[in-house]
């Protein structure tokens, strides 16, 4: 997602500024009451009105890349498997999914009577045309490569196949997919938005002019999206999980780059989640919205890439002095409402986080033993040794690493280390930072594709992703136990053998510090009152299947209306 | 007439083909991958490819320059058939094809966004003008016909602030005092109804306005002044002319001309987006689709909305210039 837009980052923080400036930083408006506290029993109606600083850029499963979108596609489209509450995979399309002895096939018997939007019944036949049509080498996708341990994807990704020779169909309601070689994140990959099952109208292969249409909880109405603005989602009132969802609509306010608060305030969104850090300090501190406020889970990391093949952190031990030295407490005090320190690859929240894992830590006086080590004594009373030259760090402008690089950069000018700041733009970040020998250092992260430690440890740290000209491997890192744990971790069946596999490739990591782990950053989520059953999930940012309102329609409606449509409405009503 | 018309249309053609020329290679020029800002950081190296070539990064600068202007204006079918491969990006004027190719990012032909967004910005630039004009022309007379007094002063201190303070701040501030406040006006977004759309521009339009009505405000007080200062303006009056009059027919009149140039070259660049105030309101012009473009490095958006910032700014001029002849009977001679 590209979310540190320059522009919008200068208006925030100015709002932020005239907030205070104006007298803002008084009591929160009160909280807009359920009109049925004390009855649990769910109401259908209504539409649940959001908001985003980001836009959608497609509706279409496969041309997703962030989040954000892939959430929203969640609800127009149902997948082979979903997560479920806790963030494990479970059958959704599928009734049931069976997985062969030897790990390779996976068999999916699908729910019967399953409609599509436009009225068409859903098949076997339909989960194999969407799964070519996502992978197809004319396709844009740019998450096809999680599959790639379905049978036949290189020959069919290629074009040199005329099918997906792993995706077989089996019965008009039975499909299995086969495997080249054992994956253990091939089922939460499946269960993101890429390979969700599309209408008979998309075709079999992908085209930009193609509406929207899934069997999801939502459908998208002609007119229901409009780039950049808005997004509407309405019931689809054949979906086969009988009585869901209850919300007649569901609508996004798109590219809101400030002012969420004041709409929030005034009942014209129900949920907010991109606060800025003093607005969600308040409404934390606030004990009437105290309940309806929730940190979501980490989804991410952040941290310091020090490039392994370029002078000084070609020495193990220059890039231990840079982890040790890092003041992470210091950096989560910048924006303490949603940063939390991180001392190793794996954010907390997500499947396999190992808590024994002590990780990097700061520690100053390590620190500087590390430079001694490395032949670079420093002298913090005299200033004199340390690394001669300058270390260029590649940052992009009005991000927040920006902010969080200047307490990097005085951290590590304690132990010797000089880091001179190279401002671009995000896109020309990218172009230097995935290229081979381009960039010394670099404020990295990485978001979660789908929840598993794989996720995070094969792109950056596997000597596979290792490219001229494209790396995700950052810091151009390679370890042979580091790849041998991977890929057998890849391969595990057994989740303790697994989770001890990827413990031993982050202890190698952290120890040989190719990154310094810094930070997670956690969006906070408050609702109104009168949106029910809305919890924080794992995965999903917005989940809203389940969500229903109870809110009082006349104060609202009240609140809502600007003056000039209340006064239309009042003169209409008088004539 | 005519002739200095057709010279003045030349050289903006001459005009526009040299800034969307320059602009393409500028664009090519610093460093970036449209590629991977389409594929997103996190995209494996494969998909990354993949992407380049579908969108014929793979090419060199010079192909695609050579493609770009060989697809801007062409000929084809009066009607655009959206499965024709060849045709499917084109808006059609007649015979006559205007060809920008296919946004990166959002896969769409670049004349379609245009085509929604221009009127958007349009509708807000002659909003602004009229804003701007009406405000100027008021306040820049009554500051010129009460020249030298305590009135004066406190439209020149006015127009002074209006100049000094940056349009998102009054963006902001009119945000929120009108919308958040007071609830008369909604606080961004565009509309579905009339009602709404006209409700939701009056805040942006306003925004836009009071920083042009500054500037025009100064123009016509000092314009009126000089002209009133002439002599035939001194005998009209001398000759019994009520003070009204002599204002608007002999102040006015000749103050026209620069105030027209200031409204055209105002609307011209507006007509290109007013970022700032497009992303304040989440008005969905030009503005917030040009920012998103250059952002992205979505080079076909970028080359269309230079195109028509650079066209409206041109024509603007071209119109100004024309106009003048019209207003001016000096120039005429």
């Amino acid at each position: 997602m590209r979310s540190t837009r320059a522009i919008e980052r200068a208006l925030m923080a100015v709002a932020v500024s005239l907030v205070g400036a104006f007298g803002c930083n008084g009591a929160l408006e009160s909280p807009f009451a359920a009109a049925h506290p004390d009855d649990d029993t769910p109401r259908r109606g209504g539409t649940l009105h959001l908001a985003s600083f980001a836009d959608i850029a497609t509706l279409d499963p496969p041309i997703a890349s962030d989040m954000f979108t892939s959430s929203v596609l969640r609800l127009v489209y149902a997948g082979l498997v979903d997560f479920d509450a806790n963030g494990n995979v479970a059958p959704d399309l599928a009734s049931r999914v069976d997985e062969s002895d030897d790990g390779l096939a996976y068999r999916f018997m699908l729910r019967e009577g399953v409609r599509f939007h436009d009225g068409a019944e859903l098949t076997a036949g339909d989960v194999k045309r969407s799964i070519e049509r996502a992978l197809a080498p004319t396709t844009p996708s740019p998450t096809a490569g999680f599959y790639e341990s379905i049978e036949g994807f290189e020959a069919y990704t290629k074009g040199e196949a005329p099918h997906l020779e792993g995706v077989v169909v089996e019965g008009r309601y039975l499909v299995t997919i086969r495997l080249h070689e054992r994956d253990s994140a091939f089922l939460p990959a499946l269960a993101m938005a890429a390979l969700r099952v599309t209408c008979p109208s998309a075709g079999d292969t992908y085209s930009p002019s193609w509406a929207a249409c899934g069997a999801g909880p939502f459908r998208v109405p002609p007119g229901g999206w409009e780039r950049g603005r808005t997004l509407t989602l309405v019931r689809n009132e054949s979906y086969f999980r009988a009585g869901l969802p209850y919300l007649d609509a569901v609508t996004w306010q798109l590219n809101v780059v400030h002012g969420e608060d004041f709409k929030f305030a005034r009942g014209e969104l129900d949920v907010v989640r991109d606060l800025t850090q003093p607005e969600t300090v308040r409404y934390q501190a606030d004990e009437r919205w105290k309940p309806f406020g929730a940190l979501e889970k980490m989804h991410g990391m952040q941290g310091e890439s020090m490039n392994t093949e370029i002078p000084p952190f070609d020495n193990v031990e220059v890039r231990r002095a840079v982890a040790s030295a890092i003041d992470r407490d210091h950096i989560v005090m910048l924006k303490s409402s949603n940063l939390t320190a991180l001392t190793k690859p794996v954010p907390p929240d997500l499947p396999g986080y190992d808590p024994q894992l002590e990780g990097q830590r700061y520690d100053h006086a390590a620190a500087l033993q590390h430079m001694k080590n490395a032949g670079y004594a420093f002298d913090p009373a005299t200033g004199r040794g340390g690394w001669p030259a300058p270390i260029v760090y590649d940052v992009a402008k009005q991000s927040m690493q920006e902010v969080t690089a200047q307490s990097m950069q005085q951290d590590l000018a304690k132990i010797g280390l000089r880091v001179e700041l190279r401002m671009s733009s995000l896109s020309t970040l990218y172009s230097i930072t995935h290229r081979r020998g381009k960039s010394q250092m670099s404020p990295q992260g990485w978001q979660e594709d789908f929840p598993d430690p794989s996720d995070f440890l094969d792109p950056l740290f596997s000597s596979k992703a290792i490219n001229e000209e494209d790396s995700t491997n950052y810091a151009f890192y390679r370890s042979a136990p580091v790849d041998d744990a991977l890929a057998r971790a890849r391969r595990e069946r057994d989740p303790k053998t697994r989770a001890r596999l990827y413990e031993s490739a982050e202890r190698t990591i952290c120890d040989d510090a190719p990154w310094a782990f810094e930070f997670a950053y956690r969006f906070f989520q408050v609702h109104q009152p009168y949106v029910r059953n809305l919890h924080v999930h794992p995965v999903w940012t917005t989940d809203v299947i389940e969500v229903w309102l109870d809110r009082d329609r006349d104060r609202l409606a009240r609140a809502e209306a600007p003056l000039v449509r209340r006064l239309f409405a009042s003169l209409r009503g008088a004539l | 007439m005519i002739r200095r018309a057709l010279a003045r249309t030349a050289w903006a053609v001459a005009v526009v083909w040299a800034v969307v020329t320059i602009a393409f290679f500028v664009n090519e020029v610093i460093p970036s991958d449209p590629a991977r800002m389409v594929a997103g950081p996190q995209a494996r190296p494969a998909e990354v490819a993949r992407i380049r070539e579908q969108l014929g990064l793979d090419r060199g600068v010079p192909m695609r320059y050579a493609i770009f202007v060989t697809r801007l204006v062409h000929f084809g079918g009066s009607v655009v058939d959206a499965k024709d491969p060849k045709h499917a990006t084109c808006a059609a004027f007649g015979p006559v094809h205007v060809d920008l190719g296919r946004s990166y990012v959002q896969r769409r032909p670049v004349v379609t966004i245009l085509g929604e967004r221009l009127p958007r910005s349009a509708t807000l630039a002659a909003a602004a003008v009229l804003v701007q004009m009406t405000l100027g022309i008021a306040l820049g007379l009554f500051a010129a016909a009460r020249r030298r007094t305590a009135w004066d002063g406190a439209a020149m201190a006015a127009t002074l602030i209006g100049a000094s303070v940056p349009t998102f701040l009054t963006g902001l501030l009119l945000q929120y005092v009108l919308a958040y406040r007071l609830r008369w006006l909604p606080f961004d977004g565009y509309g579905k109804t009339t009602l709404d759309q006209a409700t939701a521009l009056v805040l942006p339009a306003l925004t836009l306005g009071l920083f042009g009505a500054a500037f025009a405000t100064r123009l016509v007080r000092d314009e009126v002044s000089a002209a009133l200062a002439l002599d035939h303006a001194r005998t009209a009056r001398a000759k019994g002319a009520s003070r009204a009059g002599v204002l608007l027919r002999h102040g006015l009149r000749n103050a026209l001309a620069p105030v027209v140039t200031v409204a055209g070259i105002d609307f011209g660049a507006l007509v290109g987006g007013a970022i700032v105030v497009e992303t304040l309101f989440r008005w969905p012009g030009l503005g917030m689709v040009s920012v998103a473009a250059l952002l992205d490095r979505d080079g076909p958006l970028v080359m269309g909305t230079v195109l028509v910032t650079s066209v409206g700014v041109v024509a603007a001029n071209l119109v100004v210039d024309l106009a003048y002849v019209w207003l001016d009977p000096r120039v005429r001679a």
